[in-house]
């Protein structure tokens, strides 16, 4: 048990961890609706088109900027993603891909242009959750608590809508607004999770705990809590993982990647324990 | 005097700038139930659809509970068909029919106890109240369309549309669908049911609207399908058996 | 072309059109069957394979193909089990794959430079063996293609018709997996990962906006390809941008394009949700 809180006894490792378990519990509630809706993909596209809001707000304001300029590309890229989707001129699959790539290419080339670039990219990418400041952590709570208070306040009409569009466009509620709303929930978290765990990362927490839930519950509420749990379980294991490895075993593991490795090994014991039970019913 | 629920008034329905129905023409009064019938490719959905509000009408008009098909949704159910849901969702029963309640209860409000009052008097309506905690997927074909049912009455419209509901449907379900379809037609509600199933009309419907890109009839279901008639809305589809006796194809 | 009068200069041309062309052909059965998000997860997915080499010192490509492997059966593997969605079967690989990567990479001295290098790729750091390897790729690509293009176009349109024709429909999806995974490797040092997905889906999605026919698509798919490599490169010359984003910004550029133009050349409606 020692082995679990020692870690945190650093006013840095208690910040880490807040904004861990913070960011983990939101994104598991959207990835929950991730998976119903099937957005993996559109949530893997969301993650990279933040990526030039990122270095644009870098650029012009610092550090500082980062979260405002991510903001504002996501919420860009929510909107077009919902458009696009909704038209589907060209096959949906590859539009997506091509606007994924398109504006992570812009961003690329607005860091290259940079003279740290090999760093800052990184920073971006994969965050630096244990550079997390009080600040941060107010924006992560703040971001949070908006994406919650939406899902919570149109969580019934979202889920008419993810199980039956058909029926839910006849009863007159516009499906594409509905879209809007879950893309940009989703959108949100990629700018909550920028700081900390970066947009690359981010993915595995928008999906890999829905996925774990529906494995283990048929029920919204056991999915839901199945994938908060697993989330708030990874991200504290993740950070012990690697403090521990770092001062006990010398070996520098990124806390970030830790947090998604251990998120991944608890889905494949969720992925056990469905097995088992199929099994013996 | 029973009210005209539904009026189609020489209405022709577009999608984009393809017409695809023309020249529909009728009323549907209250306490009364309408087949549409045609083969596939007539029409029938779009018709549906556009008494929802969802296709373009580009010539003549559609009045639905008195007023413009958008202003009425409030007041109009729609049962789609079961296929084009996810079985493996995870909703249970109840909470599917309790999804009929939705825009009664409102924008970021919860519903109330005699919201799922009224759900489970629906679900008992259909004779499935004792699989409300089931996951919707577990049910048969037939039973999941009658919760779809379920969900509609819920709601308590004053005009139900069903887009083929008795697909693949088991005796028990299609006995259950049909008692649960008088007593809303017994109640002043005004039913559109587009069908294959010519006995099936014959058995519930007042009136037939025979379709095929356009209105090739509508009228008393006795009038209405005939083998001259089905023979001109299903063209070489239709096989005439001895008598009065009319096979279609789909 | 007097852009590209150095060696280093002349040999990321010459690669650019070899990933070009390679990508072009393989992108055409990618868009063809919704397998962008598939790709996308195993540029990401391949990582760890790459990182796992430089690490024992195997060949790049030889390692992280050998790696790929065993991602790519494990996905199919993934995809088919009944319950779990396949979409986040594939996302939880991808966010493994990269992760795992990450944390092997972190755990390495030179994080951040070698990280770069995977992320967005090193076009001008190209040495003729590179060449050669790609070069070989595209042969053995083409060759595969050119024998099973055509039930792979089948298996797309009509998996049950293929499989009641006889054919190991399965072996021949397998199959087709395994060629993009090689083509993602073998793009990945010139565009890196993430933009691999982008010369394989834009030049094939781009000529689908032109062609409703395989054969037209196929060329144009390449020959587009190709071109953005080429544009993108002079771009990357002339204003001193990273050449792997500008060449993706090429692709992605002609793909926009043609979005709005094609609609109005061709006479015919692009079809819908085609693809």
């Amino acid at each position: 048990m020692r082995y679990l809180i020692e870690p945190f006894g650093s006013p840095f490792m208690q910040r880490a961890l807040a904004e861990a378990l913070l960011l983990g519990a939101v994104a598991a509630v959207v990835s929950v609706f991730v998976v119903l809706r099937r957005l993996a993909f559109v949530s893997d596209v969301l993650t990279h088109t933040v990526f030039p809001g990122v270095v644009i707000g870098f650029v012009v304001a610092g550090t500082g900027g980062i979260v405002w300029g991510a903001l504002v590309f996501a919420v860009l890229s929510a909107v077009l993603i919902t458009v696009l989707a909704a038209r589907s001129r060209v096959t949906e699959d590859a539009s997506m891909a091509i606007v994924l790539t398109g504006f992570f290419a812009v961003g690329v080339v607005l860091v290259s242009r940079q003279t740290s670039f090999t760093s800052d990219l990184t920073a971006f990418l994969f965050g630096r959750i244990l550079t997390v400041d009080r600040q941060q952590l107010v924006m992560t709570a703040v971001l949070g608590a908006a994406v919650l208070l939406l899902l919570g306040l149109l969580g019934k009409e979202l889920l008419f809508r993810a199980f039956d569009p058909a029926g839910a466009e006849a009863r007159g509620y516009r499906v594409l607004v509905l879209d809007l709303v879950l893309n940009l929930a989703v959108a949100l978290v990629v700018v909550a999770a920028v700081r900390a765990v970066g947009t690359v990362l981010v993915i595995a927490l928008l999906v890999v705990p829905g996925a774990a839930g529906r494995l283990l519950s048929d029920r919204l509420a056991g999915i839901a809590l199945v994938a908060v749990g697993t989330a708030l379980l990874a991200g504290w294991l993740g950070l012990v993982a690697s403090w521990q490895a770092s001062v006990n075993h010398e070996l520098r593991l990124a806390s970030g990647a830790t947090v998604v490795l251990v998120l991944v090994l608890l889905y494949g014991a969720a992925a056990g324990i469905a097995a088992l039970r199929k099994v013996r019913t | 005097m029973s009210e005209p629920l539904l009026v189609f008034d020489h209405a022709s329905l577009a999608y984009g700038r393809t017409t695809a129905v023309e020249d529909v023409h009728g009323a549907v009064l209250s306490g009364q139930s309408v087949a549409l019938i045609g083969p596939n490719g007539a029409g029938k959905s779009t018709l549906l659809r556009s008494v929802l509000g969802l296709v373009d009408v580009v010539a003549g008009r559609i009045e639905v509970l008195g007023t413009t098909p958008v202003r009425a949704r409030r007041e109009v159910a729609y049962v789609p068909q079961v296929d084009t849901l996810d079985a493996q969702f995870p909703v249970s029963v109840r909470q599917v029919v309790l999804m009929g309640r939705y825009r009664d209860v409102g924008w970021l409000r919860r519903p109330s106890p005699r919201d799922r009052a009224i759900a489970d008097e629906a679900l008992d309506a259909v004779g499935l109240a004792a699989r409300r905690e089931d996951r919707f997927g577990m049910l048969s074909g037939g039973q999941q369309q009658r919760v779809l049912l379920a969900r509609a009455i819920a709601q308590q419209p004053r005009l139900l549309l069903l887009d083929e509901p008795f697909n693949g449907v088991d005796a028990v379900s299609q006995q259950a669908l049909l008692a649960a379809l008088r007593r809303l037609r017994d109640g002043g509600a005004a039913v559109v049911v587009s069908t294959h199933d010519l006995a099936l009309a014959h058995l519930a419907c007042d009136e037939v609207c025979l379709l095929n890109k356009h209105q090739v009839a509508f009228g008393p279901t006795d009038e209405t399908l005939t083998p001259h008639l089905l023979r001109a809305a299903y063209g070489g589809q239709a096989l005439e058996l001895a008598g009065d006796n009319v096979i279609v194809a789909r | 072309m007097s852009l590209f009068a150095d060696g280093y200069a002349r040999r990321a041309l010459i690669e650019a059109l070899l990933v070009g062309a390679l990508c072009g052909l393989v992108g055409v059965h990618v868009v063809l069957r919704k397998l962008s998000f598939f790709t996308m997860a195993m540029t990401h997915a391949t990582f760890p394979g790459v990182v796992l080499a430089a690490l024992v010192g195997v060949d790049l490509l030889l390692g992280s193909g050998l790696f790929g492997v065993f991602v790519v059966l494990g996905v199919s593997w993934l995809s088919t089990r009944p319950r779990s969605d396949s979409a986040a079967a594939v996302g939880v690989v991808l966010s493994a794959g990269f992760a795992l990567g990450v944390a092997l990479l972190s755990a390495q001295a030179g994080f951040t430079r070698d990280l770069s290098a995977f992320l967005v790729g090193s076009i001008v750091t190209v040495q003729t063996g590179d060449l050669v390897k790609t070069a070989l790729v595209l042969v053995a690509v083409g060759l595969t293609l050119a024998l099973v293009g055509k039930e792979l176009v089948f298996g797309a349109f009509d998996r049950g018709g293929l499989v009641a024709a006889g054919y190991p429909a399965g072996r021949l999806d397998l199959l087709l997996l395994l060629l993009i995974q090689l083509t993602v490797v073998s793009s990945v040092p010139a565009v890196g990962t993430i933009q691999a997905v982008a010369l394989i889906v834009a030049p094939a999605a781009t000529a689908r906006l032109w062609s409703d026919r395989i054969a037209p698509t196929t060329v144009l798919a390449v020959l587009l390809g190709m071109a953005s490599g080429v544009v993108g490169l002079a771009v990357s010359q002339a204003y001193a941008v990273a050449a792997g984003a500008a060449i993706v910004l090429a692709a992605c550029g002609f793909f926009m394009l043609s979005v709005m133009v094609a609609p109005l050349v061709r006479r015919r409606p692009v079809p819908v949700g085609v693809g």
